[in-house]
């Protein structure tokens, strides 16, 4: 059942806890962090491997379930949603890009973007497809399936995809973990552009020029939140990150 | 929706194309078995036939029937098992497409209603595809009713309209059927899990597998349990309907079994890959299996306990009778018309054995005419008339020659007893017979013999109930024991005025080889087609079992495997799966046999079990060679691009 509450972030977890297996060999992923991330900002988690953070991300997009604490998304709380309203939620009001596209290799890159739309009941025009294919600079691509176009360029439709629906909030998961470094610069170019224009936008990545493209940076550690940094350089981030990966 | 559904189609071909073909051909068998069923159901006799040919070709007739209702039974599970299970297979293997529409919005409606939406055209295609083809086997399976002389020469399926409501209905619902439970499944995985091939996406045992499971294991235990109650004719038909639930049982625990057993296979493969898979891919292990599972427990299970049935028929029909020479001869031979030498056919005015106690060397003799006859059972709605075998029996040189038949002693004047062939009630009823031209009222069954596995005439009579003239035509056998101190040689020479003479071994030597080749006709018929469906299922299975593989192979190339170690990995890893199928296969079939060995005990007092060696070997011999030779293909397919090409496509 959701329930309205007030935050004004995009999305807010309140005391959340996910552990994973029982007794002695369970495993505390996250443990009880609160965070907000604000609306229209762009914030990027960080930390060493296993602190936790592709954890938070899934609950925060109610991928999966915590054990304890609140999600929610903007004054929609989440954590006790069931299946059809999580779907709903997807359709209409979060979008994923994840490291590895995760794009439906045998739909061409404009139905792959359309696709949303279409599973929502809605029959988009090509013209709005091709716009959204437009921002991400793909425009002339639209009939090219997955294998035929580049990592960059696949990553590239993942957000067209993502953003067709004009989503609340973007959740990414290491979205240039598998792109070399200039495919990399494009999406991450992407990203700012979209958030200066007032996406909500939640990153997870392990890579400081990644992290220092965001507004803030939020350090876990052990599936808490050690630290957060705003406005910082590549520098101090990967500064920051090598002092809780010591 | 639809729009994605095209294209999924074109994209993963080789998938929708094994499902299609599995659709096609099962609509092609049940189609063609139906229509030869109803044929045969219809048939006329011949215009112009006597009475007595009329009943004869009754009872061919109805023994064509039951025989095409058994080959219709295994076409409907045959069609049902590999349909669902290929489809099941398809949806399973697009675990991760599917989780993807999930997190891009898809309802779980929306899933189920794609799968569902794929399942009706894949099945109205293949019921377009399987009505022609439904022709062309019928004009096959016809072809080897005719030739086996199961029905008469003039015998041909016909095509009836409403078969095509019958056709497309089996190709749509068997394919719903087939991909319902696997649809309601992949929709009910929450997106993450199934990317992350964790939780549920990934578990091989489900609460409702191992029901299923269960349910079929308790059907086969019962049938092995009831079998040996059921008398020749019922022990038989439970026990050889235990392949079916004891494989799906079996198939069913697939998953848990199919990576154990193949575990255990001694091999050696390059960096341990085939192994890693085998216990890894549990799933698609056995998918792979199952066909081949019901296949050798089909033909293994149902030749063997033909085999079986037929030795211990023939074994027991050997110990009871007590004879030394047989006479065959038309109509009885008549003590008053001796035959003439040079046809050796006896012109039988009277029946009985008078004539031949003439002959010096001659102890006893044992008369038995077989004329075709109906009875007619129970009054009302209950009353049924069947065609059966009428045996004119001299009771008390009967009872001298066959075991257990003391009691038709005293069988005299109206009264008639319960044959070894059973189905007439027993003594104390009544049943009314008609023999040919002529109806010969209510008489009482006073007695009985026991029901033999060979069964033989369903109702003995006593001579002077059907005269001369109705006996004159009739085949008869005629079984003579000799003094102690007989010339064989000469009595044989003085016999054989009467009709063919043989001796007792050797009628029941050519009585046993024709059972045995009777069999194996019925058994050709029977599991033939159904046999080689499989086999297409199992090629099928490994089809699509490869076709998701591309991704796989190619991180094993990127990994440092060559080729040749990759495709020689694949192929272990089909072998070790083949193997465990066999024996998965052998465990049902062993089902079978326990059913067959505790009937035979309860029948005839000894447990026999004749196994087909020649068919097992056979069996194991197509199904290591198929499977190598389809594994070989398809992964060499597989891995005809270079890896890199694959894992960018993937």
């Amino acid at each position: 059942m959701t329930t309205m509450t007030m935050t004004g972030a995009a999305v807010a977890l309140q005391g959340i806890s996910r552990v994973y297996g029982r007794g002695p060999a369970a495993v505390r992923a996250v443990d009880d962090v609160t965070l907000q991330f604000p609306r229209g900002g762009w914030t990027a988690v960080m930390g060493p491997s296993g602190s936790g953070k592709s954890t938070l991300l899934h609950c925060a997009a109610g991928l999966e379930r915590v054990d304890s604490g609140r999600v929610l998304i903007g004054d929609t709380d989440i954590t006790a949603a069931g299946d059809s309203q999580l779907t709903s939620l997807r359709r209409t009001r979060i979008g994923f890009v994840f490291q590895s596209f995760n794009l439906i290799g045998s739909l061409t890159a404009e139905q792959n973007v359309a696709l949303p739309l279409r599973l929502a009941g809605r029959r988009p025009s090509r013209a709005e497809v091709r716009a959204t294919l437009d921002t991400v600079g793909l425009a002339d691509r639209a009939r090219h399936k997955p294998r035929e176009l580049s990592g960059g360029q696949q990553q590239r439709v993942a957000i067209a995809r993502a953003m067709v629906t004009r989503p609340e909030v973007l959740f990414a998961d290491e979205p240039t973990g598998a792109l070399d470094s200039r495919a990399a610069r494009t999406v991450l170019d992407l990203l700012r552009a979209m958030a200066d224009a007032g996406q909500s936008i939640v990153m997870v990545t392990h890579d400081p020029g990644a992290a220092a493209r965001a507004d803030s940076v939020v350090f876990l550690g052990d599936g808490r939140v050690v630290d957060q940094l705003t406005g910082a350089s590549t520098r101090a981030v990967a500064d920051r990150l090598a002092t809780w990966e010591r | 929706m639809m729009g994605m559904s095209r294209a999924g189609l074109a994209e993963r071909w080789t998938l929708f194309a094994g499902a299609l073909l599995s659709v096609t051909l099962g609509v092609a068998l049940v189609q063609s078995s139906l229509l030869l069923l109803i044929t045969a159901a219809l048939l006329d006799p011949p215009a112009g036939a006597s009475a007595a040919e009329r009943m004869e070709f009754a009872d061919g007739t109805a023994a064509a029937v039951s025989m095409l209702g058994v080959v219709l039974g295994g076409a409907v599970f045959l069609a049902g098992f590999i349909i669902s299970s290929t489809f099941a297979f398809t949806v399973d293997q697009r675990r991760r497409d599917l989780a993807l529409l999930r997190l891009v919005g898809g309802s779980r409606g929306q899933l189920r209603r794609l799968l569902l939406g794929e399942a009706v055209t894949l099945g109205a295609l293949g019921a377009m595809l399987g009505v022609p083809a439904g022709l062309a086997v019928m004009r096959l399976q016809g072809w080897l009713m005719r030739e086996f002389g199961f029905v008469p020469q003039s015998f041909a399926g016909e095509w009836r309209q409403w078969i095509l409501g019958v056709s497309f209905g089996t190709g749509i619902l068997l394919a719903v059927a087939g991909v319902l439970v696997a649809a309601r499944r992949a929709s009910r995985v929450r997106p993450l899990e199934a990317l992350r091939e964790t939780g549920p996406a990934a578990r091989v045992m489900t609460w409702s597998r191992a029901l299923i499971g269960l349910i079929f294991l308790g059907g086969a235990l019962a049938l092995m349990i009831v079998a040996p109650f059921g008398g020749p004719a019922g022990g038989m038909a439970m026990a050889m309907n235990v392949p079916i639930p004891a494989a799906v049982a079996v198939v069913a625990f697939a998953p848990l079994l199919v990576p154990l057993i193949a575990r255990l296979v001694p091999f050696r493969a390059p960096g341990g890959l085939a192994r890693a898979n085998l216990s890894d891919a549990r799933r698609r292990s056995a998918s792979v299996a199952a066909p081949l599972i019901v296949l050798v427990a089909l033909v293994v299970g149902n030749v063997g306990a033909g085999a079986s049935f037929t030795t211990s028929g023939i074994h027991q029909l050997a110990t009871q009778t007590h004879a030394d020479l047989v006479v065959e001869s038309t109509g009885p031979p008549g003590p008053t018309n001796p035959p003439s030498p040079s046809t050796g056919t006896p012109s039988a005015d009277t029946p009985g054995a008078a004539s031949f106690s003439d002959i010096p060397g001659v102890a006893s003799v044992s008369v038995e005419t077989r004329v075709p006859a109906e009875v007619t059972t129970g009054s009302g709605e209950d009353r049924e008339t069947e065609t059966i075998s009428l045996l004119v029996i001299d009771p008390v040189a009967y009872a001298k020659t066959h075991d257990d038949s003391a009691s038709l002693a005293g069988l005299n004047g109206r009264e008639v007893a319960a044959g070894p062939g059973g189905d007439v009630p027993g003594a104390g009823g009544t049943v009314r017979l008609t023999v040919p031209d002529r109806d010969l009222g209510d008489l009482p069954v006073v007695a009985g013999v026991p029901a033999t596995m060979t069964g033989g005439a369903n109702l003995l009579v006593p001579p002077g109930l059907l005269s001369a003239a109705e006996l004159k035509d009739a085949p008869t056998q005629s079984f003579v024991t000799l003094t102690k101190d007989a010339d064989a040689a000469a009595t044989r020479a003085s016999l054989a005025r009467f009709g063919t003479v043989t001796t007792l071994d050797d009628r029941l030597r050519a009585d046993a080889e024709a059972a045995n080749s009777t069999n194996e006709k019925i058994m050709l018929i029977v599991l033939g087609l159904g046999g080689l469906y499989a086999l297409i299922g199992v090629i099928n299975s490994i089809v699509i079992g490869a076709a998701t593989r591309r991704r796989e192979f190619a991180e094993a190339r990127v990994t440092g495997m060559t080729r040749g170690q990759v495709v020689r990995s694949a192929l272990l890893e089909a072998y070790a799966i083949t193997v465990s199928a066999l024996i998965l296969g052998g465990v049902a079939s062993a089902a079978t046999f326990i059913a067959v060995l505790s009937t035979t005990k309860s029948v005839t007092g000894t447990g026999t079990l004749d196994l087909p060696w020649t068919q097992i070997g056979a069996v194991t011999a197509i199904a290591l060679v198929v499977t190598t030779a389809t594994t070989l293909i398809t992964s060499l397919s597989a891995t005809r691009p270079q890896p890199v090409t694959q894992l960018r496509a993937a």
